[in-house]
C-alpha cells in the first residue's frame, strides 16, 4: 500500500513536471501582477471584467525593444498600439485566461476590447488593460459569479495586486458583497495535493475545472436572493 | 556551368530535406484587430503568447521568417501532440495501452524524424561532403538514433531515481543537453567548412593549407641544424623525411584531430558524429518515458523509445538515400571532368558545412533562448 501511495504522489508530481514542461520547452514564464474590475450595467448584472495586466520587467525590455517609433525616448502608448493589438489577438487564442462562472458553470465571454497599454519607465514595466465582455450578462440576484484568472499551463504567472485587487464598475447594488477569496495557503495546497495523489487518472474536479484553477484566486460575487 | 546549377539543386534537395517548410504556415485570421496600413511585419517574439490553433497547438511561424521562433513552434507542437495522444489513451491500461504507446511512438518516430532534430540534414551533410559509402551513413544513421533513444532512457531513469527534483529536472536537463548536442552539431558543421577552404587555400595564393607545410618546414630546419649525418651514431643518415627533430612528438601525432578526420571515413568520426546527433535526447522520447512511468508501464516506455528511434532512423535513412542518389546522378551527369568534380565537391563541403553549422547554431540558441523574456 505504501508504495502504491508513494506511485500516486510520484505521478502527481510527473503530471505536474509534465503539464509544467511541455510548454516551458519553448515558453517564457511571463510575471503578471493584475487587478479585475467587474463591469456592471444600470440594473446591476456583470456584463464583464476590465483587466489590468502589470508585466514583468523583462517582459518589457523584450517587448519595447525597437518599439519608440519617433526616437523621442518616451513609449507613447500609440507608438504601443500595435504591440497591443497583436497580443490581444494571440490572447484571444487563450480566451484572454478568463474565466468567468456562474454557480458553478462556465460561462463563454466575447472579444477582448477597449485595450491600452502604457509603460511605466519608473519601474520599467508594461501595463496592458482590456475588456472581456460576458456573451450573457449574470445577475448576482440569481446565482454566485466567480472569476478566475489563471494560465493552465503555466505559462504566465497571474498573481493580483496586494491594494485594492478586486474593483467593481459602479456602487454594489444593496445586498450584495463582492470579494476576492484569498489565495489557498500551504496547507490547503499540501491537502489538495494529498487529495490528488489518491484519486485516478482519470479523475476530474467536479466542476470541469482543469487542475490550474484549482491554485487560482477567485473573485466572488453574490447578492441576497 | 552545368555542374554549378547541379549542386545547387542537391544542395537545395538537402536544405528541403532536413527543414521541412511547416505545413501550417497560414496567416492568423485576425478578426477584432485592425492593424494601421504602414504597420510592419511584427515581431512574433514580442507576444505575451504565441498564437495558437483551435486544437491547441501553436501557430508555426515560417522558417524564414525567424528560424529560432519557427523551431520552437515546432517543437512545442511535437510536445502537445504527443501529451495528447498520451492522455487520450491514458484510460486504457496494461498490455494493450503498452503496445498501443510503442506503435504510436514508432509512427511518431517516422513522422517527426521530418521535424528539425534527429540529425537528418546532418547526416546527408556529412554524406555528401565526405563521400562516404551510403550503408555507412546509414549505420551513422542507426548508432545516432541508438544513442538518441539510450540517452533518453539514461536521463529519464537517472532522473526518476532522483524524482524530488523532477517537475524542474526533466525540462532543465533536456535543454542543455539539446544545446550541447547542438553546438557539437555547429562544431561539425564549421569543420567541414573548414575542410572545403583548406584545399583552396594553396590555389588562392594563400599561405594556409599551412599547417602541414609549416610544420615540413620546421622539421627540415631542424635537422639542418643538428647535422644528423654527422652525429648520428648510424651508419647512413637517415632520409631526411623521417628524421625526428627535438620539437616532433616522436610518433605522437602533434595534431591528431587535423589527421585523423581529413580522411574519407573513420568509425572515429562516425561515431563522435553519431554520438553528437544522439546526445540530444528526442525530447518526445522524455515524455513518452515520463508518462509510461506514472501509467506504471515504464517497460513500455523503454520499449517506444526503442521503436521511436527505430521510426526516426528509417526516415533518416530513406532521406539521406535520396541525397546520395541525387549526388551520384549530379556527378555522372557533371562527367569526369576532375577540375569540376574539385569544385562541385569543394562547394558542397561549403554549403553543407555552412547548413550544418547553421542549424546547429539556430538549433543551439533555440534550445538555450527557450525563455523569450529572460524568465
Amino acid at each position: 500500500m505504501a508504495m502504491s501511495k508513494r506511485r500516486g504522489l510520484i505521478a502527481t508530481v510527473a503530471l505536474a513536471a509534465m503539464a509544467a514542461s511541455a510548454p516551458a520547452f519553448a515558453h517564457p514564464h511571463v510575471w503578471t501582477e493584475m487587478r479585475s474590475q467587474l463591469l456592471l450595467d444600470d440594473r446591476g448584472l456583470v456584463v464583464g471584467v476590465r483587466m489590468q495586466w502589470t508585466t514583468d520587467k523583462d517582459y518589457a525590455k523584450l517587448a519595447l525593444d525597437g518599439m519608440d517609433s519617433n526616437n523621442d525616448g518616451i513609449y507613447q502608448p500609440e507608438e504601443l498600439a500595435q504591440l497591443t493589438a497583436e497580443n490581444l489577438s494571440a490572447l484571444a487564442d487563450y480566451d484572454y485566461f478568463v474565466h468567468f462562472r456562474f454557480n458553478d458553470e462556465k460561462q463563454d465571454h466575447g472579444v477582448a476590447s477597449d485595450g491600452i497599454q502604457h509603460y511605466n519607465d519608473k519601474d520599467g514595466r508594461l501595463t496592458l488593460v482590456f475588456t472581456v465582455p460576458l456573451q450573457q450578462p449574470l445577475d448576482p440576484h440569481k446565482g454566485e459569479v466567480s472569476l478566475k484568472i489563471y494560465d493552465p499551463e503555466f505559462y504566465i504567472s497571474f498573481d493580483y495586486v496586494a491594494e485594492k485587487p478586486l474593483l467593481i464598475s459602479k456602487p454594489l447594488p444593496a445586498g450584495c458583497t463582492a470579494e476576492l477569496l484569498p489565495v489557498p495557503s500551504d496547507t490547503a495546497v499540501e491537502e489538495t495535493k494529498a487529495m490528488l495523489a489518491t484519486k485516478g487518472k482519470d479523475w476530474k474536479p467536479d466542476t470541469e475545472e482543469d487542475y490550474g484553477g484549482m491554485f487560482a484566486q477567485k473573485a466572488v460575487m453574490r447578492c441576497a436572493q | 556551368m552545368k555542374a554549378v546549377v547541379l549542386a545547387l539543386a542537391t544542395v537545395f534537395m538537402v536544405l528541403t530535406a532536413g527543414l521541412p517548410v511547416p505545413a501550417a504556415a497560414q496567416a492568423a485570421p485576425d478578426v477584432q484587430q485592425q492593424q494601421p496600413a504602414d504597420a510592419k511585419p511584427f515581431d512574433q517574439r514580442k507576444l505575451l503568447v504565441p498564437h495558437r490553433n483551435a486544437d491547441g497547438t501553436v501557430e508555426v511561424v515560417p522558417f524564414t521568417d525567424d528560424p529560432v521562433l519557427w523551431a520552437r513552434g515546432q517543437q512545442q507542437n511535437f510536445h502537445m501532440r504527443m501529451l495528447q495522444a498520451m492522455r487520450d489513451m491514458g484510460n486504457g491500461h496494461g498490455l494493450s495501452a503498452g503496445l498501443a504507446l510503442v506503435v504510436l511512438s514508432f509512427i511518431y518516430g517516422v513522422l517527426h524524424a521530418a521535424g528539425p532534430g534527429h540529425g537528418k540534414a546532418v547526416i546527408s551533410g556529412w554524406l555528401l561532403a565526405t563521400e562516404t559509402q551510403l550503408r555507412r551513413g546509414i549505420m551513422v544513421a542507426f548508432l545516432s538514433s541508438i544513442f538518441q533513444a539510450l540517452t533518453a532512457i539514461v536521463v529519464v531513469s537517472a532522473l526518476l531515481l532522483l524524482v524530488a527534483g523532477a517537475a524542474s529536472a526533466v525540462k532543465d536537463a533536456a535543454r542543455w543537453m539539446e544545446g550541447a548536442s547542438f553546438a557539437l552539431i555547429a562544431a561539425v558543421g564549421a569543420y567541414l567548412v573548414w575542410t572545403g577552404v583548406k584545399p583552396l587555400l594553396p590555389r588562392l595564393g594563400i599561405a594556409g593549407g599551412a599547417v602541414p607545410a609549416a610544420a615540413g618546414a620546421a622539421v627540415t630546419a631542424t635537422y639542418e641544424g643538428h647535422h644528423f649525418e654527422i652525429l648520428t651514431p648510424h651508419a647512413s643518415p637517415l632520409p631526411s623525411g623521417h628524421v625526428h627533430g627535438p620539437d616532433c612528438g616522436c610518433g605522437h601525432a602533434h595534431a591528431p584531430e587535423a589527421r585523423d578526420v581529413a580522411g574519407d571515413f573513420s568509425w572515429r568520426k562516425a561515431v563522435a558524429l553519431a554520438f553528437a546527433i544522439g546526445l540530444r535526447p528526442c525530447t518526445g522520447a522524455l515524455l513518452v518515458l515520463v508518462f509510461s512511468y506514472t501509467l506504471g508501464l515504464y517497460w513500455a516506455g523503454v520499449a517506444s523509445t526503442f521503436a521511436m528511434a527505430f521510426g526516426t532512423f528509417i526516415t533518416i535513412a530513406v532521406v539521406a538515400s535520396i541525397a546520395v542518389y541525387g549526388k551520384a546522378l549530379a556527378e555522372r551527369l557533371a562527367g569526369r571532368r576532375t577540375q569540376g568534380l574539385f569544385w562541385l565537391g569543394t562547394g558542397l563541403r561549403l554549403v553543407a558545412g555552412a547548413l550544418i553549422a547553421a542549424f546547429g547554431v539556430v538549433m543551439t540558441l533555440a534550445a538555450l533562448q527557450g525563455p523569450v523574456s529572460g524568465g
